[in-house]
């Protein structure tokens, strides 16, 4: 572990303390995950590694609802987990950052369901409102055209 | 598979060494969306739980807590990917010889 390759590295992350629970930032800055696992390219479980085995790579970063299987066990079913790709990955820091927008992810389609099909049918609910516009500077769909 | 399936995993060599307490992976360059590989586990012989970073960054301070943390996780190594032979649920064995790594951050 002292080779000069190791030290040499430009980066290195771990998995813990540079990855997991960390917020998640589409590209225009808007919180829309938050990272629960990391999912591994194949691994060859329950047999032997050859020796020259090449190492798994990250292959997307899972999110969903974890909080009563952290306190009471067990794991969400697959389904219910939402997979942003790694290579969507812009920027690992304090925060993750993609380098695509929230609506091409399928993590916020809830939220687009409840946007187009409730708030968007109650009167006044397909703008923004009056006096919030500078607060909503990066282009956003909720207007929806209307005003 | 996932990696939450492989952190706190019980790690054996010739007999029971630990536990991993994290995963390092290594990118080819600073541009992050290029592949991350893994590099190897951190074992712990203590304790399960994250070192929250303690162990491995040289970071002293708060100092009870550091000094806690760096306690629970004293003999920490790390374990090259090469060095591991079995991965198994929630079991690792890792092959004779493997070599003992220092868990501190570049």
């Amino acid at each position: 572990m002292t080779s000069d390759s190791y030290h040499q590295s430009p980066r290195w992350l771990d998995a813990h303390l540079h990855l997991l629970d960390r917020q998640v930032l589409d590209v225009h800055g808007v919180p829309i995950a938050v990272i629960d696992d990391l999912e591994l390219s194949d691994i060859p479980a329950g047999r032997e590694i050859p020796p020259d085995a090449p190492p798994p790579m990250i292959t997307a970063l899972p999110s969903g609802p974890t909080l009563a299987t952290r306190i009471f066990g067990g794991r969400p079913p697959e389904s219910r987990m939402l997979r942003t790709p790694w290579v969507a990955v812009r920027e690992v820091g304090v925060v993750i950052k993609l380098s695509v927008g929230r609506d091409t992810r399928d993590l916020s389609w809830t939220e687009r369901w409840v946007r187009d099909h409730v708030i968007g049918r109650i009167p006044g609910g397909r703008h923004t409102p009056k006096g919030e516009e500078s607060d909503h500077d990066q282009s956003d769909d909720r207007g929806g055209g209307e005003s | 598979m996932i990696i939450t399936e492989l952190l706190g995993a019980r790690v054996f060599g010739p007999e029971f060494l630990g536990f991993v307490t994290d995963a390092r992976f290594s990118l080819d360059t600073e541009s992050v969306g290029l592949p991350a590989r893994l590099y190897g586990f951190i074992v712990s012989p203590h304790a399960r739980s994250s070192s929250l970073g303690f162990e491995r960054s040289g970071v002293r301070s708060p100092w009870p807590i550091a000094a806690l943390v760096r306690w629970r996780h004293r003999g920490s190594f790390l374990v090259k990917w090469a060095g591991i032979e079995r991965i198994d649920v929630s079991r690792i064995q890792l092959r004779p010889g493997f070599g003992r790594g220092s868990p501190e951050l570049p």
